[in-house]
């Protein structure tokens, strides 16, 4: 933990057991011990800070800060206490006291390496650029050694990232750092990699692309040696930026010449020729075509220039390389979008792409290559091509059912190549119901033919045949999407279980899957799939997103709040990781790396997912025991929920979700689109607005009377979620469809189509009418009073109206077939959240109404009124109706629970006993058990709340 | 392989999912990645393909005292999706990570591996590494799996002459004896 090598301090010794103690988890007796010693040696303040570190460990953080804050104002400077203030004050989460420790032990020894150093870095953890410039100077003047230096022209670079204004960086912070550096190279003082690599990016910056030429060309550029190919690769970059294309040209040829297959200098070799044709340029008459040597500016030349690398590997002994071959399909498509005729020369694309196959097609990556180049084929080429990849694929003789199948790996992958192909075509698309059904007899019988290849697989490879599987399933799919037929996702969900029986490891089974159950409505058999994928880290953000989207609104409140604990747990751990190596990265020089981690860092402090999470954890932990566990303004309270502060960055919200996770072969028109992805992302926003304005408002609610700018801050809330329902309506109507693997749809057309969005709505604006009335008061309030009571009885009926929308069978059986409801499953979702926030304001309501009553009641006594306020009798009105709504709403649950008890899934005999059936069968068991939880969970909610209405008495 | 061939970014975190925990490899936590970021960035390479798919990385590190002539590269981790195996681009990132190391002017390049993956053993062994010792119990148990050795694989480079480095040790050693 600390210095410990050095046994000749008696402190060190004593110290010891201290620490031993601490680094063994045994805090208690690490208290005990420094106790000790401080009755003995009062001024050894090491010791105090252990204890605090033992304190802050067993939970005593007040104690500890004050414990610690003795020592620190003492400015101590020996080595162990500051070590130990370090590590306490990280384990506080204060990174910022840990500068003003050193600040204050750099004062007191003003030339220490050691301690400027530590306060370099404590400036890096919290950001302090411009004290990190000053520190590293400082340091390089005690100790004149280049790193220091350094770290203190990068701190320079990181103002000028950081700076609000561009300008400022531009003209003042790079320039600074560019003469920093530059007085470096004029002193011939430059040593390291690192050093050259920042005097590039500080050029890069400020846009002196030529400067930065000349130093990754120049003497300083031979020290670019640890990344491979670094200088070609940067020069490229600067040739582009600086449409230097005849560089550009002669460069991308010459590493295409060194390595044929290296996809990203093919582009840059294309492009530049369409430059230098645009240009109509021409090569000077005599030297050097240019700098880098010579230039194709012909297409002629561009197309010999591919057609020789092919010859090379047509040659070659060895296996050949792709690179070459999908050049030649890349260039017919660039050649086509210039309508250049001479794409013609490279040859008909059906056939270029058959050769590929030929070579490729037993390669799982021939799918993803060839996609890339179907559009070169025209449509009415498509059925040829496949028949014709058909006659290449060897399959071994016909089987009973007609199919015939590979006898070999290579030949069934080349087999699932063409169907790959064939459904990237639209082809499955294209067929009627009973030829889908007889492909997908087609493809689960190759499937099960595959399976003997795997036979001795460990159980985290795939099958070489769970493709055949996940495309049946597609196809399942394209039918149920096309009739609504529920037998269909039901076969469906039966065959991926099988297959993941098969390849428990199976990620791309599991995500459908997944998907599947929650489109059911049945989210219970979600939390053991999503689980066994192990998502680690970033994978939280990226698709954490198919598990929060469904938990709640599928009713499982439990498995929604452990959901988003996953994510928060993450986010929440972020910071303190990115700072540590924000500061290595400092340590070993990885300059460029750094502003890389900081913008890590607020890529996922900006993440939408993390906003999203943030909020309805609060919402659930309101809805699940605010009013039950404790009270609503002590739950705010609690969860340091403030009405004014709005901690959502909505102008540069991140979408971090990986949308394309699912793999899918659909032809391009089925693709998601960027138009797809906006509008998602939209539609996200909205919904997040609503629920964080609720949120917020419901914070209001709580806190209403304590501070007088409560008052506003409501105000503004309640007209942004006007305004936020007002546009959220207009998307709503847009009934924007995505395409089935893609982004799933919010909750928001449902929530304004049930009614509940309104109704939550109309409750929070009752607490201004009911603010009203506690500063008028019973007398003069008549009107007042109708309208509050009007607002209670329109409650009353909305919460009816979406009570009667959850009406209805949430599953049925018909012919053996399991149906389910889940936008009704959703509906009930939203009444028992509804009812949460009526239920809050009437609480609130009553909480007025008491004092108001009793005064009346005293005044009463008095002059011998019998009239009972109106507000009064609406108020009791009004609670009774609600028991009644809560009645009706826990009839009609018990009655869906008994009669989804009694559906007797047992009865399902179609496919009598076939493993088939029984993959089904425990499918539709999973779907049913889930509902019966969902049930389950709505009604105890429920029931919860019923019992909080006796506290509505007034 | 046909493959674009870079340096490895903090945004490839993101579109990391075909590849990381969705086949079942070893994976890390981000302090790890951000670890080798900050500390050898030029030993962590990412292959793309043309479509933009990550198709496998590499992911190493340099160590070892140069004086005791241990200084050596290290491969930590390599991953390829599975549908861009059978492309040789694990033999194409062991090349690239091996030219970093020899102009490191390290003496070997050295990686673990279980003793049980017999694909990945063989495939290390086409590529000239040899067993140097085994590891005892150096995988510690997980997912009901006991725990398992690993043998410590490694390939000279040109600065060791003699092909010292790679002289096999006689016993196994346990995981607290190796540096």
């Amino acid at each position: 933990m600390a210095a410990r090598g050095h046994v000749q301090d008696p402190n060190d010794r004593r110290l010891r057991p201290i620490y031993d103690y601490l680094d063994n988890g045994n805090n208690k007796m690490a208290i005990q011990q420094a106790d000790k010693l401080l009755k003995k040696h009062k001024d050894l303040h090491c010791a105090k800070v252990l204890k605090a570190i033992g304190l802050q460990r067993t939970g005593k953080q007040d104690e500890a800060f004050t414990l610690a804050q003795e020592v620190a104002t003492l400015e101590p400077t020996d080595d162990n206490s500051l070590q130990a203030l370090t590590i306490l004050y990280r384990e506080m989460h204060r990174p910022e006291l840990v500068t003003k420790l050193y600040e204050a032990a750099v004062k007191k020894v003003p030339l220490s390496e050691e301690y400027h150093s530590h306060l370099f870095m404590a400036y890096a953890r919290v950001g302090e650029y411009k004290k990190m410039q000053q520190a590293g100077m400082a340091l390089y003047k005690i100790v004149p050694k280049n790193p220091y230096y350094f770290w203190s022209v990068m701190s320079l670079v990181m103002q000028a990232i950081s700076a609000q204004d561009e300008k400022l960086a531009q003209t003042m912070y790079l320039p600074l750092a560019e003469r920093m550096v530059e007085k470096m190279v004029r002193e011939e003082k430059i040593e390291a990699e690192a050093e050259v690599q920042l005097y590039f990016m500080i050029l890069e910056r400020l846009g002196k692309c030529v400067e930065a030429l000349d130093v990754i060309r120049g003497p300083l550029g031979e020290k670019l040696t640890s990344e491979l190919q670094s200088r070609e690769n940067k020069c490229m970059m600067l040739y582009q930026r600086l449409q230097r294309w005849p560089e550009c040209n002669s460069l991308a040829h010459k590493l295409l010449l060194k390595n044929p297959d290296d996809w990203q200098f093919y582009p840059c070799y294309f492009d530049s020729l369409f430059h230098l044709m645009d240009d109509s340029w021409t090569p000077p008459e005599e030297g050097e075509h240019c700098v880098e040597g010579s230039v194709h500016y012909t297409v002629a030349e561009v197309v010999r220039f591919v057609e020789e690398r092919i010859k090379g590997e047509d040659s070659k002994e060895s296996r050949p390389l792709r690179g070459p071959y999908l050049a030649r399909l890349e260039l017919i498509h660039r050649l086509r979008e210039k309508g250049c005729p001479e794409e013609s020369q490279l040859g008909e694309p059906l056939e270029l792409m058959l050769q590929f196959f030929g070579k490729f097609g037993d390669k799982p990556c021939c799918i993803t290559d060839l996609k890339l180049y179907l559009h070169l084929l025209s449509p009415d080429q498509h059925i040829q091509f496949i028949n014709r990849l058909g006659e290449a694929v060897p399959l071994g003789e016909g089987g009973e059912e007609g199919f015939a199948f590979p006898e070999d790996t290579k030949a069934l992958q080349r087999h699932l190549c063409v169907c790959q192909l064939s459904r990237a075509l639209g082809l499955h698309h294209a067929l009627d119901t009973d030829g889908k059904l007889r492909l997908i007899t087609e493809l689960k019988a190759h499937y099960h033919h595959g399976l003997q290849f795997g036979k001795t697989s460990l159980k985290t490879e795939l099958q070489f045949s769970d493709m055949y599987c996940l495309m049946a399933a597609h196809v399942y799919i394209d039918l149920w999407k096309e009739n609504g037929e529920s037998n269909m996702v039901l076969q469906c969900l039966g065959l991926l279980q099988e297959g993941l029986s098969h390849s428990p490891s199976n990620a791309q089974f599991k995500l459908l899957l997944l998907l599947l159950y929650c489109h059911l409505g049945a989210f219970e058999p979600v939390v053991d799939l999503y689980s066994s994928l192990d998502a680690k880290h970033v994978q939280h953000d990226t698709i954490g997103y198919l598990l929060t989207r469904y938990a709640e609104s599928l009713g499982q409140f439990a498995a929604a709040s452990q959901s988003c604990n996953f994510s928060l747990r993450f986010f929440h751990s972020n910071q303190k990781d990115t700072s540590e190596y924000i500061i290595q990265a400092y340590k070993y020089g990885a300059f460029e790396k750094i502003p890389e981690f900081i913008a890590l860092r607020s890529r996922l402090n900006q993440s939408l997912h993390f906003a999203q999470v943030r909020t309805e954890r609060m919402l659930l932990d309101l809805f699940l025991e605010a009013d039950i566990v404790l009270s609503l303004e002590e739950s705010v309270k609690a969860m340091g929920l403030s009405p004014e502060e709005d901690d959502i960055p909505w102008d540069s919200i991140r979408d971090n979700r990986d949308l394309t996770v699912f793999t899918s072969w659909d032809p391009k028109d089925r693709h998601l689109t960027e138009e797809h992805r906006r509008l998602s992302l939209e539609e996200e926003s909205v919904w997040l607005r609503i629920r964080s304005l609720t949120l917020r408002l419901l914070a209001s609610l709580a806190l209403l009377g304590h501070t007088p700018s409560q008052q506003n801050s409501e105000m503004a809330n309640e007209n942004g979620l006007d305004q936020t329902l007002q546009t959220a309506a207009q998307i709503a109507e847009k009934h924007t469809q995505y395409p089935f693997l893609g982004p799933p749809s919010t909750r928001l057309a449902p929530a304004l189509s049930s009614g509940s969005c309104q109704c939550q709505v109309a409750a929070l604006q009752l607490s201004v009418h009911l603010q009203e009335l506690e500063t008028l008061g019973l007398d003069e309030s008549s009107e007042l009073q109708t309208q509050i009571c009007n607002g209670f009885k329109s409650l009353v009926v909305q919460l009816q109206e979406i009570l009667n929308k959850c009406k209805g069978d949430l599953l049925e059986m018909k012919d053996s077939r399991l149906k389910t409801w889940p936008s009704l499953l959703e509906i009930h979702v939203f009444f028992v959240e509804t009812v949460c926030i009526v239920f809050w304001m009437a609480s609130y309501c009553a909480k007025v109404l008491r004092p108001l009553k009793a005064s009346l009641q005293k005044k009463k006594k008095k002059k011998k009124d019998t009239n009972t306020p109106a507000v009064v009798c609406g108020f009791q009105e009004f609670t009774g109706s609600l028991q009644e709504l809560l009645a009706q709403a826990l009839e009609h649950i018990k009655g869906q629970e008994t009669g989804m008890t009694a559906l007797k899934l047992a009865s399902f005999t179609l496919e009598g006993h076939t493993q088939e059936g029984s993959f089904i069968k425990a499918a539709m068991d999973k779907v049913q058990s889930s509902y019966l939880r969902s049930l389950q969970e709505v009604g105890d909610l429920l029931k919860k709340r019923a019992e909080t209405l006796k506290n509505l008495k007034i | 392989m046909m493959t674009t061939l870079r340096a490895f970014t903090c945004d490839d975190l993101f579109k990391f999912n075909n590849m990381v925990s969705l086949i079942p490899v070893c994976q890390y936590g981000i302090p790890f990645y951000l670890q080798y970021l900050a500390h050898w960035p030029e030993y962590f390479i990412v292959a793309e393909a043309p479509g933009g798919e990550l198709m496998g990385y590499i992911m190493g590190k340099a160590e070892g005292s140069v004086a005791r002539e241990e200084w050596h590269g290290h491969v930590t981790a390599l991953s390829v999706a599975p549908e861009f195996r059978r492309l040789g681009l694990a033999a194409k990132l062991m090349e690239m990570l091996e030219e970093i190391s020899e102009r490191k002017g390290g003496f070997f390049v050295d990686l673990f591996v279980r003793v049980s993956n017999q694909v990945a053993v063989n495939m290390y062994k086409q590529l000239g590494y040899s067993v140097y010792r085994t590891v005892i119990e150096y995988y510690s148990a997980s997912n009901g799996e006991p725990d398992e050795d690993a043998y410590d694989m490694r390939k000279a480079l040109s600065r060791d002459t003699e092909k010292k480095s790679i002289i096999p040790l006689p016993h196994p050693v346990r995981p607290e004896d190796i540096e």
